[in-house]
Order: C-alpha cells, then sequence, then structure tokens
C-alpha cells in the first residue's frame, strides 16, 4: 500500500479525519455569531485572543477526540494489523497440475505428497487454499478448512486425463489471493512445466500485484513418449463394400526404435503394424481400412506399444463411427455421367436422387427444400427458377454442388453473386490438357485418396474449364497452371461447392477414372447440412448434444457399459454434458430409454503428450505489476494489497467505524442541547 | 395638564406586553395605562368653538342668524365658529432589516415596538375624529404601501392590520421612505415617523427637510434596544449586521465599548442637531420601556399645534 498522492484510502481518510474538526470549528465560531443591527459603529478587530486557550468544556473535547480517534483509527486499522506479528499471516495457493501430463513418472501423486506435508507442517499463521488442475481449475481445499480434512481431500484426489490451462490456474490462484487480507501472499505451482503450456495464451496476463509465484524446476528437458493422436473415421463405399477408413497419428519423443500399433474395431483386430521410428518425424499419418456394415455403430480403439514410453496414459485411441444414414440429392444437369454416378445401383444405400424437371422448376419452387444437397449444372442459372432454386438452397442450410459447364453473362453475375469471378474459359485446343496438380488433403472430401486403394487423384485431366477466382471462398483442387478446379464456397449458411468444368468428356476424364464415384459421395457428404454433435471429445470438456427430431426428451445421460455416468436436462434440443475424466467410448441415451442414441469417443489432447519441458521457468514480466520488488516469502514485513472487500469483513473495522459515529451523533446531540439550553 | 404618571404606568411590565397576543391588545394595555395616569378626558379641548359675530347680509343662511340676540337687541347678526380643524396623520414606519433586532432585555423587537406604537397613536387619534393613514415599504426593493387617511372607525381595523403584517428585510431604506412619504403625502399632515434612524445619509438629511418645506410636521420615534444604546457585550464576538451582513470581530474588553459608544452617541448627536434645526420633535424609544411615552410627547406637540 503505498501512500502517494494519489491514493484514494489516503484521501479518505484524510476528509474522515478533518470532517470532525472542520465541524467542531464551525459550530464554536457560530456560537460567537451576534447578529446586530449597530454594526456600523463598532471597528474592526482581527487580533489573537490575548489569553492563553482554556478547556471549557471537558467531556465535549472528548468525545469529539473519541471520535476522530476512532475514525482514523478504522481506516488506518488494516495497516495497522498487518504489522502486528500475532496477526502475519502467510497466504499460500498450491495450484496442483492435474493434467494427463504429470502422470508420466509418477509426478501426481509426488505433487500431492508435497501438498499434504506441507499442510501438516504449517503453522497457524499459514493459511493453505488447493487448486486442482484438471481442465477448468477447481477448488479442492479453502483458506478456511480444517487442516485433516484438507489432507484427505488432496489424498482422495485422482489422476486425470484433461488439460488445464497453466495460466488459468494460475489466474484463479491470483483471483483467491486477492480476497484475503494482510499478510505475504504466494502461489506454489505444482506441475511438469510443459513448454507448450508456457506458450499459449501469453497475451493473457494474471497481472500479481505483490504476489510471489513459485515454479517447477524440472531437472530435465523431456521424457520418453509414445501416442496416437488425431482420430479420423469416414465411410466410404467401393463398389458393393461398405468399408471405414481410419487415420491417425502417431507420436513419438526419445529413443524409442518402433512402436507397434494395432486397430480393433467392434473387438475384432482389423490392423497390425510395426512402425519403425528412426529418422522418422516426431508425428507420421497412420492409415486403416476395414469392412463395415453401413447401418450399425463401429467402435474402434487403436494402441500403440514400444518401449520406453514414460506416458502409458495416451496410447490408446478411440473412434465411434456413427451409421450411415441414406442423404437425399436434387438433381438438375444433364450430364450423363453424373446421372450415371448417382444411379440408384451406384449410390444404394448412401443417395436417393430425385430428378428435377426443368419445365416444372416452377412447382419446386413452391415447396420448402426437401433434399439435403442440390446438385445442378450452370447452364440452368441461365433461367430465373434455376436462379430461385439455388439461392433457396444455400439460404436453408441445405448443400450444392454447382458445376460450372457453361458461361454466359447471366451466369457471370449469378456467380460474383455466389463470390466467384469468372476471368475466363481454358478452352481446349489452346493448350494440352491439365492434371490435378494440387489437393488440400486437410479437408475431408481427400483423406480417404491418402490411401492408393482409392486411385489418384493426380491422374485426372481437365481439358476446359472456368477460370474462376473466388472472392468468398477457397480452392480445394489446383490445375498444373496454379487456377483453381474445385471451390468451397464460404458465403451462405448452406455448403457450396463449385467444380470449375462439366462432367462431360469433352472437359474431363474424371467420370471414367476410379476416383470419381468416390468423390461424388464424399463431396456430397461435406455439401450435406451438419451433425452439429461431435463424435469426438476431450477428458472434462464440456459437450454439447443436439437433438434432432426425436420425440421430447427430458434429459440425456452418459453411460458406460450401462452404468450411468451423468444426467443432464435438454433445453431446446441442447444438452451441455461434461465429459467423463477418462478416454473411452460412452454411450448417450434419451431419458431412461434402453438404447444407446449415440456413441461418442473421449481422447486426451495430443498437446499433453509433448513431454517437452522448460527447465527454469520464470514469470513473464508483465505478470508482476506494483511493488513486486517489495515481495517477500516469509511474510513478517511485507504487507500485501489490502483489497476493500477484505476491509469490509473485518469485525473490528465496522465497530471502530460504527463507535466513530456514535461519538458523533453523541457529540452533535450534546451541542444541540446546549445551543437550546442557551436560548 | 398632564399628571405624573398613575401606578399603572409605573407597573408597566414588559413581559406582560410580550405575551399579550395581537396589536390591538398591546395597544389597549398601553392607552389605559395612560389614561388612568391623566386627571381628566384629554377629548374635552377639542370641541366646535363660539368666534364672534358679524352683521347680516342678503344671502346669508337664516340657519346661523343669533335668533336670541335678535330678540334681545333686534339686531341681525350671523353667529361665527372657530372652524373645526380635523388633522390628518400618517404613521410612516420604517420596515428595514435592522428593525428586526431584539436584544436580550428587550419586550419585542425594534419593529413589535414600532408597531405597539403605531396602533396606540391609531387608536389615540382617531378616536379624536382625526384622520389616520399609514405608509411603509414591504419587499426589496420597498414597495410603497399606502392607507389614505379617513376619520371612518373602520379605519383602525385596517391600520392594525396592515401593522401586523409589517415585516423587516432588506437594506436601508429610510431614504426611499421619507421619498415616497413627499411624494403620496400632499396635504399638509402631521407625519408620525418610526425608524431606528440607521442609515446616516445626506439623502436621509435632505427627506426630513423636504418633508418640511412642503409644511408636514413631523414627529420622529427613535426605536432602539437597550443593546444599541449601552452595548453591554463582553465578551469577544463576531457581529453581523443584519442588513449588510458584514461581520466584524470585536474582541472582549472597554476599549471596544468606548469606541462604540463614543461613535453611537456622536450619530444621535447629529440627528438631535438636525432635529433641532428643522424643528422636528425627536422622541427616543426604547424596547425595553414603556411605549406610552411616545403618546406623552405627541400631546405635548399637539398642545403646541393647536
Amino acid at each position: 500500500m503505498s501512500f502517494a498522492f494519489l491514493n484514494p484510502w489516503l484521501w479518505l481518510g484524510v476528509a474522515a479525519v478533518a470532517a470532525p474538526i472542520w465541524l467542531h470549528l464551525q459550530r464554536k465560531k457560530e456560537r460567537n455569531l451576534v447578529r446586530f443591527a449597530a454594526v456600523q459603529f463598532l471597528d474592526h478587530q482581527p487580533k489573537a485572543r490575548g489569553r492563553p486557550l482554556r478547556v471549557r468544556n471537558v467531556l465535549l473535547l472528548l468525545l469529539r477526540a473519541l471520535a476522530v480517534f476512532l475514525v482514523v483509527g478504522a481506516f488506518s486499522w488494516p495497516y495497522l494489523r498487518r504489522n502486528d506479528r500475532r496477526f502475519a499471516t502467510r497466504n499460500r495457493v498450491y495450484v496442483l497440475d492435474n493434467s494427463l501430463s504429470r502422470q508420466a513418472n509418477d509426478g501426481f501423486n509426488r505433487d500431492k505428497q508435497r501438498i499434504v506435508h506441507d499442510l501438516s507442517a504449517a503453522g497457524p499463521d499459514t493459511r493453505i487454499a488447493v487448486l486442482n488442475l484438471a481442465g477448468t481449475p477447481q477448488l479442492v481445499v479453502g483458506f478456511s478448512d480444517d487442516r485433516q480434512v484438507a489432507m484427505e481431500k488432496v489424498r482422495e484426489l485422482k489422476a486425470s486425463f484433461g488439460r488445464g490451462s497453466y495460466l488459468d490456474g494460475i489466474q484463479q490462484a491470483n483471483a483467491l489471493l486477492a480476497e484475503v487480507g494482510g499478510g505475504a501472499k504466494q502461489i506454489v505451482f505444482l506441475g511438469d512445466s510443459q513448454a507448450n503450456q508456457w506458450q499459449e495464451s501469453l497475451t493473457t496476463a494474471p497481472f500479481l500485484r505483490q504476489v510471489q509465484v513459485e515454479l517447477p524446476k524440472s531437472p530435465i528437458a523431456q521424457l520418453p513418449n509414445l501416442w496416437l493422436c488425431e482420430p479420423r473415421a469416414q465411410r466410404i463405399f467401393l463398389g458393393e463394400t461398405s468399408r471405414v477408413n481410419f487415420t491417425m497419428r502417431l507420436g513419438h519423443l526419445g529413443p524409442a526404435r518402433s512402436a507397434k500399433v494395432t486397430l480393433r474395431a467392434n473387438g475384432r483386430k482389423v490392423y497390425e503394424r510395426n512402425v519403425y521410428l528412426e529418422g522418422q518425424p516426431q508425428t507420421m499419418s497412420l492409415q486403416a481400412q476395414c469392412e463395415a456394415d453401413p447401418t450399425a455403430w463401429l467402435l474402434a480403439q487403436a494402441e500403440v506399444d514400444g518401449s520406453p514410453d514414460s506416458l502409458p496414459g495416451d496410447n490408446h485411441l478411440y473412434f465411434a463411427v456413427p451409421p450411415v444414414v441414406e442423404g437425399r440429392v436434387a438433381l438438375l444437369a444433364r450430364s450423363p455421367y453424373l446421372r450415371l454416378g448417382l444411379a440408384p445401383d451406384v449410390m444404394r444405400g448412401q443417395w436417393r436422387v430425385r430428378l428435377l424437371d426443368p419445365s416444372s422448376l416452377e412447382a419446386e419452387l413452391s415447396a420448402e427444400p426437401e433434399s439435403d444437397v442440390l446438385c445442378l449444372e450452370s447452364a440452368y442459372l441461365q433461367g430465373p427458377e434455376g436462379r430461385s432454386i439455388l439461392k433457396r438452397y444455400l439460404e436453408a442450410g441445405r448443400g450444392v454442388l454447382l458445376l460450372v459447364n457453361r458461361l454466359s453473362p447471366v451466369i457471370d453475375v449469378s456467380l460474383r453473386e455466389l463470390g466467384f469471378e469468372c476471368e475466363g474459359v481454358f478452352e481446349p485446343g489452346t493448350a494440352k490438357p491439365e492434371h490435378f496438380q494440387f489437393v488440400s488433403s486437410n479437408h475431408s472430401i481427400f483423406h480417404p485418396f491418402e490411401s492408393p486403394d482409392f486411385g489418384n487423384l493426380m491422374e485426372v485431366t481437365v481439358s476446359r474449364y472456368a477460370r474462376l477466382r473466388a472472392t468468398a471462398g477457397h480452392p480445394l483442387i489446383l490445375s498444373e497452371s496454379g487456377s483453381g478446379l474445385f471451390f468451397e464456397s464460404t458465403k451462405y449458411p448452406g455448403k457450396l461447392y463449385i467444380m470449375a468444368f462439366g462432367l462431360d468428356r469433352e472437359e474431363t476424364s474424371w467420370p471414367v477414372h476410379q476416383t470419381f464415384i468416390p468423390f461424388l459421395d464424399l463431396a456430397l457428404q461435406a455439401a450435406r447440412p451438419q451433425d452439429f454433435t461431435l463424435g469426438a471429445f476431450q477428458p472434462g470438456e464440456m459437450g454439447i448434444i443436439q437433438l434432432g427430431g426425436e420425440p421430447p426428451v427430458g434429459a440425456v445421460v452418459l453411460r458406460d457399459k450401462g452404468v450411468e455416468l451423468g444426467r443432464v436436462p435438454v433445453n431446446r434440443a441442447r444438452a451441455s454434458l461434461p465429459m467423463p475424466d477418462k478416454p473411452g467410448i460412452y454411450g448417450i441415451t434419451l431419458d431412461d430409454r434402453g438404447e444407446i442414441y449415440r456413441f461418442i469417443s473421449v481422447n486426451p489432447s495430443p498437446r499433453e503428450s509433448e513431454l517437452v519441458y522448460l527447465q527454469s521457468p520464470r514469470v513473464p514480466a508483465e505478470w508482476s505489476v506494483g511493488e513486486r520488488d517489495r515481495t517477500d516469502p516469509s511474510g513478517a514485513t511485507e504487507a500485501g494489497r489490502v483489497g476493500f472487500s477484505s476491509i469490509l469483513k473485518q469485525h473490528i473495522w465496522w465497530w471502530m467505524v460504527l463507535l466513530g459515529l456514535l461519538a458523533l451523533a453523541l457529540e452533535t446531540t450534546w451541542t444541540l442541547a446546549k445551543e437550546n439550553s442557551f436560548e | 395638564m398632564i399628571s405624573e404618571p398613575l401606578n399603572l404606568l409605573d407597573r408597566f411590565d414588559p413581559k406582560l406586553l410580550a405575551g399579550l397576543e395581537g396589536l390591538s391588545f398591546k395597544a389597549r394595555y398601553i392607552m389605559e395605562g395612560y389614561l388612568n395616569g391623566l386627571h381628566g378626558s384629554p377629548f374635552h379641548g377639542f370641541s366646535v368653538e363660539f368666534s364672534d359675530y358679524r352683521p347680516y347680509q342678503a344671502g346669508d343662511d337664516l340657519r346661523r342668524l343669533d335668533w336670541r340676540l335678535f330678540a334681545r337687541s333686534d339686531r341681525l347678526c350671523i353667529k361665527r365658529y372657530m372652524q373645526e380643524t380635523n388633522l390628518r396623520f400618517y404613521i410612516v414606519c420604517d420596515t428595514s432589516a435592522s428593525m428586526g433586532y431584539r436584544g436580550t432585555a428587550a419586550w419585542g423587537s425594534k419593529l413589535d415596538c414600532a408597531k405597539v406604537l403605531g396602533a396606540v397613536l391609531s387608536w389615540f387619534l382617531l378616536k379624536q375624529n382625526d384622520a389616520a393613514g399609514m405608509l411603509s415599504l414591504k419587499g426589496n426593493p420597498g414597495t410603497a404601501r399606502f392607507i389614505r387617511p379617513s376619520q371612518k372607525p373602520s379605519q383602525l381595523g385596517l391600520m392594525l392590520r396592515e401593522l401586523d403584517a409589517l415585516t423587516c428585510g432588506g437594506g436601508a431604506c429610510l431614504a426611499s421612505l421619507l421619498g415616497q412619504a413627499a411624494r403620496l403625502i400632499h396635504r399638509r399632515s402631521l407625519i408620525l415617523f418610526l425608524s431606528d434612524l440607521f442609515e446616516p445619509s445626506e439623502e436621509v438629511v435632505q427627506g426630513f427637510k423636504h418633508l418640511k418645506f412642503l409644511g408636514h410636521e413631523v414627529v420622529v420615534f427613535q426605536v432602539l434596544d437597550r443593546d444599541e444604546v449601552e452595548f453591554p457585550f463582553e465578551e469577544s464576538a463576531i457581529f453581523e449586521d443584519l442588513e449588510t451582513e458584514e461581520r466584524r470581530s470585536v474582541s472582549s474588553g472597554n476599549a471596544a465599548r468606548s469606541r462604540y459608544l463614543e461613535r453611537f452617541n456622536r450619530f444621535m448627536a447629529n440627528y438631535e442637531k438636525l432635529f433641532r434645526e428643522i424643528e422636528v420633535p425627536h422622541c427616543l424609544v426604547r424596547t425595553d420601556q414603556n411605549p406610552s411615552m411616545a403618546i406623552r410627547m405627541l400631546l405635548a406637540k399637539r398642545r403646541r399645534l393647536l
């Protein structure tokens, strides 16, 4: 607490001291005032009085002195108290890192033991609180908790698989310390000091005021680890077979030379491979496929096994693949290849196609879009009905796959409205056909094409295409000359994919390439309105479950092999469900119905697996504000910041203020009574 | 002839006067105390009186012919009487803020005293069939409140109500009051001036001279408090002027009192000199004394006038 001139407490105290003195002087002055008619005959004599001051009313003087003393005492009490050894306290908050990475080398249990030891050894002048940092920081032990109870609470803590932000923990600890009164303030962070944690959210500094922070010092730079992460699974169809394509990433750190990766789907081993790690990048992509019933959930679990491995908790990966739900496509195109690709015998069980009659588009306009995806050629944008249908689908949140097989001024305008500028046409004959040069492999449409089973997209040629420039979207396929051939628009609520060419033999070789049918299926799936419920979560995070057109549901229940883990109410067809702390596959049921509504997979954060540490982390300079140089952990001489709320909580302070006011009231009554008796 | 005051005057009680409600009661208390102290009625000297005869001339009113003389001496003579001279008088009251002062020994403020005095004089003069009127200032700056003189019996009630409604306030208004009197009072009248005269200025002197020049008879009743006359304050105090709110710090001791009295006496002497010069009777009325002293002076003046 600085007594600078700008300190508001200083001015408040001065005002409190000055007020009774001013009142006293005012009354004294007024009592000797005579309102007189013949002042004109008087001389002004502002001389000091000739005789010494005499105390005429001892009781009144004592009352006034008492009032001043109590008011001043009330304002200075919090600061006097700090210097009193009897009240000197140390306020310490332990932030216990209970993230997955702390399980390495049993670090979490060692931290728990240290807290228990400190709790038993701390004297009565030390107040301790403990925050458990597993996901969101949670207060486990408060300052006022009994020591024995606190130790029990700490012992009962279980290791978590979540990822809690170090900054969040320190911010919460700082907020706790801000509420306490005087005394030294200290945050003891017990964790592994992961390097990637210190690189996160450094812009949101916790602003520590006279708070000392003790950070862990790691004796080693990293620990060996093997882990699996980033699970992705997609259903694909190859001819008559329905398959699931799994992709995941294998990470390795340390001297492990190889690792065995196993994948089990519905309890059946479908993949096993020894991966050699020497000379490989830190993470590598793995892919696996298996046949699967498209009408049933597929639950899969991948596992990595190798040595040395300090953190077994991240060796498993879980997949929950939902069954295929047949989609509906409205087709407004003349391309025979496109009609053939969407024919019922090709897309049976996946897509049901409805052909739109160009001569009766007005009837289509009068009804709500009933298909999930509209697939049309740009030639139909020449007419107003075609343009209206396109807009209706996009504004209704449905998907559109637009093939630009024709250009005209009217179509150019329509494309411009969609966020694409047409800059000409790549004509056949002017140059040789162009191959696909680049595809956006991060996009879900192209994940399966990383496997050679689906063919090579780079073999596809395009001999005539529109040169489009996206103003509200981005290209997913680029030609050899760098022109965009396939685009994703971001302008409308519904998803819009634009192919810069038509699907005729004069324009492309794609319809007869083996990648065509899988691509068409994947593109339609990507354009389809999304199920907003994610299938994959992290431990401890809050998952949003979006319900569809089910009958009214009261609650969503999270189950693990039939055992109820949690139940949350449904509000407006949404439920916020806290995810379990342990990775695995869990079922969700609606109310107490027996059948599983859907499965979800819970996998740990891949960043927890990077066991790379900062050996001597330091509190960044911008965290500490105020007089940090005076920070003294002993707490004997240093006084922490005294917050107004903490002052209000002190009973003695309230008594002092009340007694001061009472003394002032008595003094006023006394003075008034005396004045009345004069009259 | 005025006799020495008798019992009731001696038994004048300022507290009793202060306790009486309404000007009428206070005026009666003063007047009856005063009348009980006289040997005879003051009303006898002012009736219609015979003057002389003159020979009858054609056209004279036959009702004024003295038939008894005609029977005795066979001469036609007309009786001549002394012309009746009903006096017009005005109560002119100063209502400046300084008139609100009331000392610890006073039975009322100076304005209270002036009101009682005005009521007593009105009652007394109206009983003698004189016409009574009134002039005062109201508000700040003061607007003139003027009651035309009248002999009607209801005039006393009107005067008492107007006196009762007077409140003091505002700054110096004496010069303004004198100016209004000169402007509003046209016929030769008796002006009874009630004020503390705490406004020594050339305009005030000129105002009194102007009234005299217009032929009015002016009687000044200077109402003062004992504190103003004797300055009994002993302790140090801050004195605030009632009109200007100017403050003066005064130390205890005789020096301040001496200086005050010296200036006050000089102030009084100046006024007395002025009133002597312009032949204006001046009567000092103190708020801790019996106001009937003023009536004695008025009667003495009245006799001199008649």
